[in-house]
């Protein structure tokens, strides 16, 4: 039993400034050099790196920032290994490449590291780390091989079982197989993050416009350097050099309009949360092989969440929930925390997902339409802020540089 | 209970469906376990109205769930949780959605100190409880049910000591309007003449054109000061009067219900004084979606008598639907009633003239007035998101007002209001935040359920 939360507390309000309604619902420039399209996190925080740059940006929302993915997901940093990349018997190559792909969670963890402070912003940031629990003895073997590789690639991870896991995390079901311990694991707010973001791009520059959807995109060669491409939108027709597309779910629209056919998928996801109960949990949890992110945030409630499906509706509307994604997701929960029994479920919600077969990154320019880019990543909250400012360098760049992997290609094969 | 026992009478099949431990919904709400009525008058003639329709049900044709929280709906189920049994299904052919309104919440500096009740909670405390709140108690509020209100709670013998009606006196021009409409209408007239009379009797001085502003004390109520206004009910300034108190009654009319309604996706009007979002229906109560029906109070508030008629209305529609009742028969059945709310409806515009929520409510809060209660959020923190956007699903991010146990019941309105005066935008543009189950909160515990399994992410 969780005792009840105090009665909520005082305090400051949460953000250090707010975006203009003014600004936002103000007329398109005729011009600009770098158009990003998309007010989630990656658009958002793509601005802010740009516009640090000194590189004239204007981010255009359909709606309001922050309203998809970035604003409904569940906020957990993914630096463990995730059950979906891991199969039973890896061989050596297999294993090789996952290390590759840690080592860029590893960069991210250091950019969330000093997010709080670059920002000068209160983003809910923890870093008490992360369990990733076991009920057999065949998901004990995937948690090991997965720590051999984390540990590889430089993150620490640690095995636990018996009666040492039950005096670590004295909350979980004793009978589980074991665990294991990344003391680098975190979450953050994820409703504070991208409004931070694009609040000071403001600051240094970037202009924003919400209710702005863009309709269109066509890239014209005759139009002369600076008007490489011509974008329509509900509020009248602008030109640009370069495009950023940062639509999430939402950016095969776009690029099938210029022949790019994008390695991609979407789904929609569901989101629990609790009322609040006294603070206890510190560290996420998470489960090798069933659907599970569970956390106690610092508003004392709990997020449960891991990717359970919700019903697909066309936009505007919002995606609905499935009642036994409900039941089923918070059966798995009491399975591991079983001290949950008696807190009330307050709400669900929905997001909608944008996700690679391959699991990686879509970054960078075309190769087919120059000028025209893609900013798209699956595991988005965790490692949004660092493909946008690996984005950010590349265009900001004085000549061409290389700075992102080969394998992030916009012109990618799509994967069956 | 009206619908159920209608469409019982021709013979369908019915699950009546309540959260309470006791059928009867708001008016008709039997005692508390262990307490014990010693002359049902002294409840006035809606006990025994109720106690006719409980005993009326037939129990071959209706079973009653009790303790049963309906959670939400899906395609034609509907699913519920009961403290001890855990979920239960149901799936039907036709729904009726009846979950009634709950107290308008009104935002002033003060509203959130213990002492400060609202109309419906005071009555439940007088009717099932049998307890006063306190010894001094002044009544704030507007309409019918502010004089009705009053009045009960001083039969019942709670020591309402005033009692402000922010609307002015009706002038003649609305009072000869009333009397036209009043056919139909003689038991509301009569039981309105009753309650003045009540008041009368104990010398309560029942004032016009005053709202109240706000509550003060250490810990709980002590005094309170409320003030004259013009029509649109804003403060005349220096009319401030203060008075010492130790409870205050709040009663400016009701919101509907309607989260299950706005969770299966109706279409919905706006009616300020039916509480804000209505549902539409036709003239059987069947909302936009087929096979569902809305009525009573969560469907826009029009009152206990309105709100029989239209479940009555809705029984036999439904009997008809299932082929128990001809076109021809259901007509005539149906006609009484339908005759009944349109006398109702045209009372009710009547009496709208006189009392309608003007928007002098909604300007009562000053910068620390906490308006999301549940996260404790002031109105200093929420100005200057208003500022920045009129969605109010954005301020919720921002903020958190609304996130909390009564998931907006009682600041979204208030909100909205902050959005429509800073943007010039009508309080019927502004949508509620997305509606999502449960509609009430429930233990994991009870929900949860091993047998769902996912899909797995690997072959093992
Ligand atoms: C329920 C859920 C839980 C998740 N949990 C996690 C987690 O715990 N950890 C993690 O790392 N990741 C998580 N993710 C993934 C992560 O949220 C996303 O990868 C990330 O937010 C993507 O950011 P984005 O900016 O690309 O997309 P979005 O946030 O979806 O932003 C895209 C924006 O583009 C706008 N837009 C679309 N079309 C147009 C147009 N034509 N014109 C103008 N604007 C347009 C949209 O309105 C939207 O605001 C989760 C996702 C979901 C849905
Ligand atoms: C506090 C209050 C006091 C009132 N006092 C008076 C008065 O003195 N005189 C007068 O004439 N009128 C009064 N009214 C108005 C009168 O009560 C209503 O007009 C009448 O009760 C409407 O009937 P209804 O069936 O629509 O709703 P209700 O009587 O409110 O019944 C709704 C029922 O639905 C149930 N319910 C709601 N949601 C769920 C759910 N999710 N799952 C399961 N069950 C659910 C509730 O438990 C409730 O029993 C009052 C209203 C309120 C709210």
């Amino acid at each position: 039993m969780i005792n009840q939360s105090n009665p909520p507390f005082v305090r400051e309000p949460f953000l250090k400034g707010y975006l203009s309604h003014e600004k936002n619902l103000s007329p398109l420039p005729k011009e600009v050099d770098v158009l990003i399209i998309g007010g989630g996190l990656l658009g958002a925080s793509l601005s802010y790196y740009l516009a640090k740059e000194g590189v004239e940006v204007l981010l255009l929302e359909r709606d309001e920032i922050n309203r998809e993915a970035s604003g409904t997901n569940a906020g957990s940093f993914h630096f463990q290994i995730a059950l979906h990349q891991l199969t039973p018997n890896m061989s050596d190559k297999e294993k090789s490449r996952l290390a590759a792909e840690v080592k860029l969670q590893v960069d991210a963890a250091k950019l969330w590291d000093n997010i709080e402070k670059e920002l000068d912003a209160d983003l809910g940031v923890f870093f008490d780390g992360g369990i990733m629990v076991a009920e057999s003895q065949e998901e004990m073997r995937v948690l090991k091989d997965k720590e051999e590789i984390e540990n590889s690639a430089g993150l620490e991870s640690h095995i636990l079982t018996g009666d040492e896991m039950r005096t670590f995390a004295p909350y979980l079901a004793p009978d589980l197989a074991g665990i294991a311990f990344c003391p680098r694991e975190g979450h953050a707010n994820p409703l504070l993050v991208t409004p931070t973001y694009a609040y000071r791009a403001m600051e240094l520059g970037a202009q924003i416009r919400t209710g702005c959807a863009v309709l269109s995109v066509e890239a014209n060669s005759s139009t002369g350097a600076s008007h490489r491409f011509k974008v329509k939108t509900n509020r009248g027709e602008i030109y640009c050099h370069r495009i950023v597309n940062a639509t999430g779910a939402w950016a095969t629209d776009l690029s099938s309009q210029l022949g790019l056919n994008l390695p991609m998928g979407l789904s929609g996801l569901h989101v629990n949360v609790t009322e609040p109960r006294e603070y206890f949990l510190k560290s996420m949890i998470q489960h090798i092989g069933r659907r599970l992110t569970l956390k106690q945030t610092h508003n004392n409630t709990f997020i449960i969440g891991g990717g359970w499906p919700s019903h697909p509706e066309s936009y505007p509307k919002r995606y609905s929930n499935y009642w036994s994604s409900t039941t089923g997701n918070l059966a798995v929960a009491l399975r591991v925390l079983p001290m949950l029994k008696d807190v009330k479920l307050l709400r669900t919600w929905t997001g909608v997902w944008a996700y690679t077969k391959d699991f990686k990154p879509i970054l960078g320019e075309s190769s087919k339409v120059p000028g025209y880019h893609v900013a798209m990543v699956p595991t988005g909250f965790t490692l949004g802020p660092m493909v946008s400012r690996m984005l950010a360098e590349y265009i900001s760049a004085d000549k061409p540089i290389h700075n992102i992997p080969q394998e992030f290609s916009v012109d990618r094969e799509v994967l069956k | 209970m009206a619908a159920a026992a209608s469409a019982a009478r021709h013979g369908v099949q019915v699950a009546l469906i309540d959260e309470r431990t006791t059928f009867g919904g708001q008016i008709f709400k039997r005692l508390g376990p262990g307490f014990h009525l010693a002359d049902p008058a002294d409840l006035g003639n809606d006990y025994s109205r109720g106690a006719q329709l409980i005993e009326g049900i037939d129990h071959r044709l209706i079973t009653l769930f009790n303790e049963t929280l309906v959670l939400t709906i899906e395609g034609s189920t509907v699913i519920t949780s009961h403290p001890r049994f855990g979920v239960r299904n149901f799936s039907f052919n036709n729904l009726i959605v009846a979950p009634g309104a709950y107290d308008r919440p009104v935002v002033f500096p003060g509203w959130t100190l213990p002492g400060v009740m609202t109309a419906g909670a005071v009555q439940t405390l007088v009717k099932t409880q049998q307890i006063s709140p306190g010894r001094k108690i002044l009544f704030a509020g507007s309409g019918p049910l502010a004089l009705a209100f009053s009045a009960q709670l001083i039969k019942l013998g709670a020591p309402v000591y005033k009692v402000l009606e922010s609307a002015p006196f009706p002038s003649p021009l609305s009072l000869a309007r009333l009397a036209l409409n009043v056919g139909g209408n003689l038991d509301l007239a009569a039981d309105a003449l009753r309650y003045q009379s009540i008041l009368l009797k104990n010398r309560i001085p029942f004032l016009y054109r005053r709202i109240i502003l706000k509550a003060e004390g250490d810990g709980r109520v002590e005094s309170v000061t409320y003030g004259k206004v013009d029509r649109n009910w804003n403060l005349i300034p220096g009319s401030e009067v203060s008075e010492s108190v130790d409870t205050l009654c709040i009663g400016y009319g009701f919101f509907p219900s309607h989260e299950l309604l706005r969770l299966v996706d109706c279409s919905f009007s706006y009616d300020e004084n039916k509480g804000g979002f209505t549902v539409d229906k036709d003239r059987w109560g069947q909302s936009s979606i087929e096979g569902i029906f809305a009525v009573g109070d969560g469907t826009g508030v029009t009152g206990s008598y309105s709100a029989v008629a239209q479940g009555s209305v809705a029984g036999l529609r439904i009997a008809h639907l299932q082929g128990k009742l001809s076109e021809s028969d259901l007509e005539r059945a149906a006609r009484p009633f339908h005759r009944e709310l349109a006398a109702r409806n045209s009372f009710q515009k009547a009496l709208n003239k006189v009392y309608s929520i003007k928007p002098g409510i909604y300007r009562l809060a000053d910068k620390d007035t906490v308006i999301c209660r549940c996260e404790n959020i002031k109105k200093s923190e929420i100005d200057p998101i208003v500022e920045s956007t009129d969605d109010l699903s954005v301020i919720k991010s921002y903020c958190r007002a609304g996130m909390g146990l009564c998931q907006g019941r009682n600041c979204q309105r208030q909100i909205a209001a902050m959005i429509s005066e800073k943007h010039g935008k009508d309080l019927s543009e502004i949508n509620f935040a997305t509606p999502r189950f449960p509609v009430k909160p429930v233990e994991i515990g009870l929900i949860a359920d091993p047998s769902i399994q996912e899909e797995k992410y690997f072959i093992t």
